[in-house]
Formats: structure tokens, C-alpha cells, sequence
């Protein structure tokens, strides 16, 4: 019984604790994400690392809620000076450390990026400098007409150099390590949300910005724990047990379906992404077009649909016409959907230049994503259909971001959910298909073809609208004849809430959605309920 | 004969254990015949049928492609079955051997051979063969070695124990004074004594076996899909708890059948042939 007193006592104590001070209530939003959490905003790349910097950091344009286009945050202005681009900043905001913002942190932030060369920095490719002009104006030098400039800029989170500056850790050149070991595991931004402590592996807490400039409402969340890797049915249970409010969108759909019956709300977003296939173009036998194209053919796209199917109205995906999007630049029309064709399968089969008999295709599928599984299964036994032999395999987020380095690593089949970055239809399909892009998670095609290279160039330079869908309706075309990927479905992103909280962003109400992926998920916007 | 039958019918849970063997054993077997979709072991989807409760026809449920989880428990009991008499047919003689020399000749032989066991048998036997799995590939051949080779040491153990009784014994010394080699004295003078306690042992191992080749499946190291196993049935289907228990339970179930009729088969044959503990 001796054992007991001690945490007995403490446990009244902390009560009493608890209640003494909690006069206001903290709210507390609970929600998870695939690990791994990366608060370093240069190498940011997925949705778990998006959450965290949308919130923790601003950038100097927002994407407008309920529309398209983008509208001035940190920057109060700008105006375009031939390739050049010239922002005004806002005077009113501070960092989080107290640190006014100025033109020089915009600089810093962009020679970081440009410096690590990681996370989304291809975006920046075409922009040869950032200058201060002076402490309130920033002028980025473009080397060549680039349309999608201003939506990358969702993508520079403005760091502050000065307390970066005084965390330098060791590494070549007088900028060091550029901060890399203060950033992955510190905030330095001016966002509404500070961290509080952060283990990629496990969890980020964050707290309220107090000074954010914009205000923070007071109906939004005051701590934030963004937790990593929970098994669907540890989600499945703390949502139902009123312990978890926000579930990553990678529940499979039967999990989110009996949250749903059991009274949790489904939130959506929808971001310009889609469910891609993808095909390893720099290894045999999928270095032969023909080979791709039968099974591009031979997979059951209906099937595949019926999947990710929710409730009747609400399902994670609608059916795809291309590689692009339907409602972007170049897609084909919503009534053109890809549909399965075993004869035309067999017809390509017949014309590669590799025999079933000979290799067994490697069909891998995120562990973290359940999900993925069942499309593996369906691809083996479309496939068998054909003849052709595969084998499956389960592969962590960590290892496959590895694997895909390396053409020879690359399994032959991948899959992989992406969505345009920063809403532009340039950084859904430059990162996946330029051939100076290969060998990322986007990116494990390893294609390397002059006409699509050459759509790709031409779309991002084009400055008018009919150009830019002439140069994206030529990219579709040729990757339908080239087939480096199935175009499985058209993503949306579903995720299972509680009731303890609002979020309009991601209501599915077209008018408070940003189209951009990961956004709905600024807390500032959201609303505790009080339940 | 007799006194086996009346072993088995004063001892009901013995005889409990022979059924669900034997039940287990003729299912594997037999599965061809007795699984209502012998096509579902294999690279099928049925998107029509997918995620049922268990009912008619389906007395499992089906899994979240259609597939049939009786026919595939039956099919993956196949694989278990085969992986445990596999690993101890070459676990068994390796083991046996080096605990029968280590035994008898003692000195630097002991020495040598026991320490070696003993560094197997410091290592955590799933941590072991966990370490294996990761640098070979997760096949149904590389599953079979990882875990023989953390199971060879428990029969050296066991049996350098007897050996070392057995060896004092006069019928082993009588063979030594007329002459008889060391081979013929280790191989026909002492391992026959040891082998009820060997067969004993192997009984109780089949169950565990099936259980250690279980937990490497469900951590993902063992059989690949679409080849049905038991551990990976449970592990895929932990994630739709508690909404489809089926995908989970009734797998579990089945190894929960295998491992305990095995003990209890095990404890009858300890009887049966006149083990001590």
C-alpha cells in the first residue's frame, strides 16, 4: 500500500495545481502527422513540415481564401520591374523574439534557402538574388520570365537572422552551419503559433503568439500538440474517447467512415494534387514505354475509386483524366476519365521489349500509409492478369525519402500523393517530371524526356493565361504517350475532427478554402468550441 | 499403445491438445479441399465483397481487398506449419550434435562449443533474429534461417545436460571398457537416451516457433504478401480495431490454437513417454 501515497499525493497536488490557476481554461488542439516534423524551414517539403511552418513562420503573400491569386502578409505591396519583383514590407511586425522585421531578414531567408539547397528551394531556381533596398524594401532578381514567382513565395518563410545569427553552429564559411542545428529544433519566425518543444520523431507543442501582428483570435487554440506517427487505431480510439480533435488524412477510408458514423465531423481540403503511380523510367523493365503503358492499361481505375470512397457524398479522390489535375492549367475535361483497357494492355505488352517471364516487378507501399497496401494489392493482381509477376513491399516514409536518391535504389513502382506546393500547377509537375528534378520522393520516374522538359520550361515562362494552358495541354499529351506514371485518381483531402473544434479553412465551403494544400490547417483561423 | 490411450483419457486437456493438432495439421493439409475460396491465397481482389463481418459464406469476415480469412488462416497455417518443422529439422541436429560432443569429450571441446551457445543464447531471440531479417531480404527461406539460428542453442543446451548425466551411467562405461568408439558411444549408446526429451521438447518448440515467425511478420520481416501468414494478418488488421475485429481476432485466434494445442501435445508426449520435468 506504502507504494501508492507517494503518487497519490502528487496526483491530488497537481490537481489542486490545475484548478488554482486554471481560471481561464487553456484550450488544447490535439491533432497527428506522419513523422518525421521538420521545424527547419528551408527543408521543409511535406504536409507534417507544412502544418508547422505555416504556422510557426509568415511568408511575404498569402493564396486569397475563397479564390484564386494571392494577396499581401508580411509584405505590404509589390510591383513588378521587368524580370524583378519589389515588395514592400509591413513596419508593424515582429518576431516572435522580439525582433522587428526588415528587408535584411527577407534577404537572409532567401540566400539561406537558396544556400542549403534543400526541402523546396528548386522553387527558387530562377531567382538569381534577393537585394534590400532598404530596411522596408526587397527586390528578388529573376534571371528570366517566371510566372509562378509570386506562389513560390508561400514557400520562403521569412527567418529571423539576428537570433539565427547569434545560434550559428559550425560549418564551412562565415555563415556556418546556417543556423541548421538552432532551426530543427527551435522557432525563429514571426508566426501566430510558437514552438514550445519539438521531437520529430514524436511531437511538436506550440503555444499562441501573444505579439502575433495580425492578432490571434481569441476563440483559436492556445496549445497546439501536432503528434507523430500514431497508429490509425490508437487515432481511431482517442478521437472516439474525446482525447484527439484532428486526424492526419491518412486514415484509411474505413476508419475515417466509422469515425464519421460514430458523430465526427469530416473536414476537406482540396489542393491541386492527385494520387500518382509512379513508375521507375531508369530501370528495367520500366525503362521500356511500351512496358508502362500496359500497365498504365491494365489498372483497374474504377476499382481504385471505390476505395477511397467514404460516405456517398465525401470521397478521397474523383476519377483522374491525366496527369494534370482536372481544374488546372492543361487538364483534360472531367469527362474524359482514364478507364482500364486490358486488350490495349496486352497490345503493349506484346511491343515491349522485355518478357513477363523475366522480372518480377517491385511494388512498394509507404508503411505509414495503410491505404497504399490495397492499391499494391490491386496492381499485383491487375498485373497478374497480364502475366506479370510482382512482389510487394512495405517501405517507412524515411527509407523510401532515401531510397529514391538513387535510380538503382528506386523500387519500380512507388506511390505517392502530391499536391502543387504552393497551388500553381508549375510545382506539381516541374518537381515530379523535369529531368533536373529526379531522384526526390516527387520525383522517383527519374524521367528524362526534351518534350516535356521543354512543356515544363514553356509553362513557367509563359505570362498569359491561353500560354500557359497551350504549354500544359502539350505536357499532358505527351506524358499520356510516355506513361512515366498511372494517374490513379484526383486527391482530396479528407480528415476525421471532433466536435471540440471549427475550422472553416477546411469545411469544404468553397469561400474559406485556400488552394493551397496544408494552409486550412492555420491554426489562428481555427476555432475551439468549448465542448 | 494401450497405456497411450489411457494417458490420453485421464489426462482430457492432453487429449484437447491432440484434437486442435490434429485439426490444425489435417487444415493445412487438407486446405485445398476445405477452404471455400482456395484462390484467394494468392494475388486476387474482389472490391464487391471487400471488408464483410463474418456471415455466409465468408465465416471469417473478408479483408479490406475481398479476400476470404478462413480460406487464408487455413493457407498461412501451411506456411507456419512447414516453417516450424522446417527450422527444427535443421535446428534439432545441429543443436543435438554439438551438446552431444560437448558433453562427452569435455575439456577444451566444452569449453569452445558452450561459449559459442552462450553468446547465441545471451542475444534476445527475436532481437537476434530481428537483426537478421534487416540484412537479408524478408523472404519465407531467409525467415527460416533467422529463426533456426536462434533455436539450435536451447538442443545444445539441453542435451550437453543429459549427455553429461548420461555419461556416468554404466551402461556407457561398459561400452568404453569393450572398446566402442566415441562415435558409437556418443550416437548409439547415449543419444538414444536423450531423444524422448528431444521429441518432447520439439513439440512444445513447433508452437513457439510458429509464434516467433509470427512476430517477425508482423513487424513486417517475414513472408511477403500476397502469400497469407498469420502474423501479418494481425499486424494489417490492428489498424481497422476495433471497427473490423475480424481481420485481427481470428488470425490471432489461430495462432493462439497452434501454440496451445502444441503445448498441450507436448505435455502429453512428456507423459506418454516418461520425461521428467
Amino acid at each position: 500500500m506504502k507504494r501508492y501515497k507517494l503518487p497519490l499525493a502528487a496526483a491530488l497536488l497537481a490537481a489542486t495545481v490545475l484548478t488554482g490557476t486554471n481560471a481561464v481554461a487553456q484550450t488544447v488542439l490535439r491533432l497527428d502527422e506522419v513523422a518525421v516534423g521538420e521545424l527547419d524551414p528551408g527543408k521543409a517539403s511535406d504536409y507534417a513540415d507544412s502544418i508547422l511552418m505555416f504556422n510557426v513562420y509568415d511568408t511575404l503573400v498569402l493564396p486569397k481564401q475563397g479564390g484564386p491569386g494571392y494577396v499581401p502578409h508580411l509584405a505590404e505591396s509589390w510591383e513588378t520591374d521587368g524580370n524583378d519583383y519589389v515588395f514592400a514590407l509591413r513596419d508593424d511586425v515582429t518576431f516572435q523574439s522580439g525582433n522587428p522585421m526588415t528587408a535584411e531578414d527577407v534577404v537572409f531567408s532567401f540566400d539561406r534557402m537558396k544556400a542549403l539547397g534543400q526541402g523546396l528551394s528548386f522553387l527558387f531556381e530562377n531567382v538569381d538574388a534577393a537585394e534590400a533596398v532598404d530596411e522596408r524594401t526587397v527586390r528578388f532578381k529573376l534571371s528570366q520570365p517566371y510566372s509562378p514567382f509570386i506562389a513560390s513565395l508561400v514557400r520562403l518563410p521569412i527567418i529571423d537572422k539576428k537570433l539565427v545569427m547569434e545560434n550559428l553552429g559550425e560549418g564551412e564559411g562565415e555563415m556556418g552551419d546556417w543556423g541548421q542545428t538552432y532551426l530543427s529544433a527551435n522557432s525563429a519566425g514571426t508566426g501566430a503559433y510558437k514552438v514550445t518543444s519539438h521531437n520529430p520523431q514524436q511531437e511538436t507543442v506550440m503555444e499562441r503568439n501573444a505579439d502575433y501582428f495580425l492578432g490571434v483570435p481569441d476563440a483559436a487554440p492556445d496549445t497546439v500538440r501536432l503528434r507523430y506517427g500514431l497508429e490509425a487505431a490508437t487515432v481511431r480510439t482517442l478521437i472516439a474517447q474525446g482525447e484527439h480533435d484532428i486526424s492526419s488524412q491518412w486514415l484509411p477510408p474505413e476508419v475515417i467512415k466509422s469515425l464519421a458514423a460514430d458523430g465526427a465531423q469530416l473536414l476537406q481540403e482540396t489542393g491541386g494534387g492527385a494520387f500518382y503511380i509512379k513508375m521507375n523510367t531508369a530501370k528495367p523493365p520500366l525503362d521500356d514505354a511500351n512496358c508502362r503503358l500496359a500497365l498504365a492499361n491494365a489498372y483497374d481505375y474504377a476499382a481504385g475509386i471505390k476505395m477511397v470512397a467514404i460516405t456517398e457524398d465525401v470521397a478521397q479522390g474523383s476519377p483522374s483524366t491525366g496527369a494534370i489535375p482536372v481544374g488546372m492549367y492543361g487538364a483534360n475535361p472531367a469527362s474524359d476519365i482514364l478507364e482500364r483497357n486490358l486488350e490495349a494492355a496486352k497490345q503493349y505488352l506484346a511491343d515491349c521489349k522485355y518478357d513477363p517471364s523475366e522480372f518480377t516487378l517491385e511494388i512498394s507501399w509507404i508503411g505509414e500509409v495503410p491505404l497504399e497496401e490495397r492499391f499494391a494489392l490491386l496492381m499485383q493482381a491487375n498485373f497478374a492478369e497480364l502475366g506479370i509477376k510482382s512482389e510487394i513491399r512495405k517501405v517507412p516514409w524515411a527509407l523510401f525519402t532515401e531510397q529514391v536518391t538513387k535510380p538503382e535504389n528506386t523500387p519500380n513502382i512507388s506511390q505517392i500523393f502530391v499536391n502543387a506546393v504552393t497551388g500553381d500547377p508549375d510545382t506539381l509537375l516541374y518537381p515530379m517530371y523535369h529531368s533536373s528534378a529526379s531522384g526526390t520522393w516527387q520525383s522517383p520516374e527519374y524521367l528524362d524526356d526534351e518534350q516535356v522538359d521543354a512543356a515544363l520550361e514553356k509553362g513557367r515562362t509563359e505570362t498569359t493565361a491561353e500560354g500557359r494552358e497551350a504549354a500544359y495541354a502539350e505536357f499532358n499529351d505527351r506524358l499520356m504517350e510516355i506513361a512515366p506514371s498511372i494517374y490513379a485518381y484526383d486527391r482530396q483531402s479528407i480528415f476525421a475532427a471532433s466536435n471540440r473544434v471549427n475550422a472553416p479553412a477546411l469545411s469544404g465551403d468553397p469561400a474559406q478554402a485556400f488552394g493551397l494544400d496544408g494552409m486550412g490547417f492555420s491554426f489562428r483561423l481555427m476555432e475551439m468550441t468549448g465542448e | 499403445m494401450k497405456r497411450t490411450a489411457a494417458i490420453l483419457i485421464a489426462n482430457p486437456l492432453s487429449a484437447f491438445g491432440v484434437l486442435l493438432i490434429a485439426a490444425v495439421v489435417l487444415g493445412a493439409v487438407f486446405a485445398d479441399f476445405i477452404a471455400p475460396f482456395p484462390e484467394h491465397r494468392g494475388a486476387v481482389v474482389d472490391f464487391a465483397n471487400f471488408n464483410r463481418a463474418p456471415g455466409w459464406p465468408y465465416i471469417f469476415g473478408t479483408d479490406l481487398v475481398g479476400r476470404d480469412l478462413f480460406s487464408r488462416i487455413l493457407y498461412a497455417y501451411r506456411i507456419s506449419l512447414l516453417l516450424g518443422v522446417v527450422v527444427l529439422a535443421i535446428a534439432v541436429p545441429i543443436g543435438v550434435t554439438i551438446g552431444l560432443f560437448a558433453g562427452y569429450l569435455g575439456g577444451w571441446a566444452e569449453y569452445v562449443l558452450m561459449r559459442i551457445t552462450d553468446v547465441f543464447l545471451s542475444i534476445p531471440p527475436l532481437v537476434l533474429a530481428m537483426s537478421m531479417m534487416g540484412l537479408l531480404e524478408p523472404t519465407l527461406t531467409n525467415g527460416m534461417l533467422a529463426v533456426t539460428a536462434m533455436w539450435w542453442p536451447w538442443y545444445t543446451r539441453l542435451v550437453y545436460n543429459l549427455t553429461r548425466g548420461e555419461k556416468e551411467e554404466g551402461y556407457v562405461l561398459a561400452a568404453e571398457i569393450i572398446g566402442a568408439s566415441r562415435l558409437h558411444v556418443i550416437f548409439r549408446e547415449i543419444l538414444p537416451n536423450c531423444v524422448p526429451s528431444i521429441l518432447t521438447k520439439m513439440t512444445l518448440d513447433l508452437g513457439f516457433v510458429i509464434l516467433i515467425a509470427s512476430s517477425l511478420s508482423f513487424l513486417g520481416l517475414g513472408v511477403q504478401p500476397p502469400t497469407p501468414d498469420l502474423g501479418s494478418m494481425v499486424a494489417d488488421g490492428a489498424k481497422y480495431l476495433p471497427d473490423s475485429w475480424w481481420l485481427t481476432v481470428f488470425p490471432g485466434l489461430a495462432i493462439l490454437v497452434a501454440v496451445f494445442g502444441f503445448n498441450l501435445l507436448g505435455d502429453a508426449l512428456r507423459e506418454i513417454l516418461g520425461v521428467d520435468q
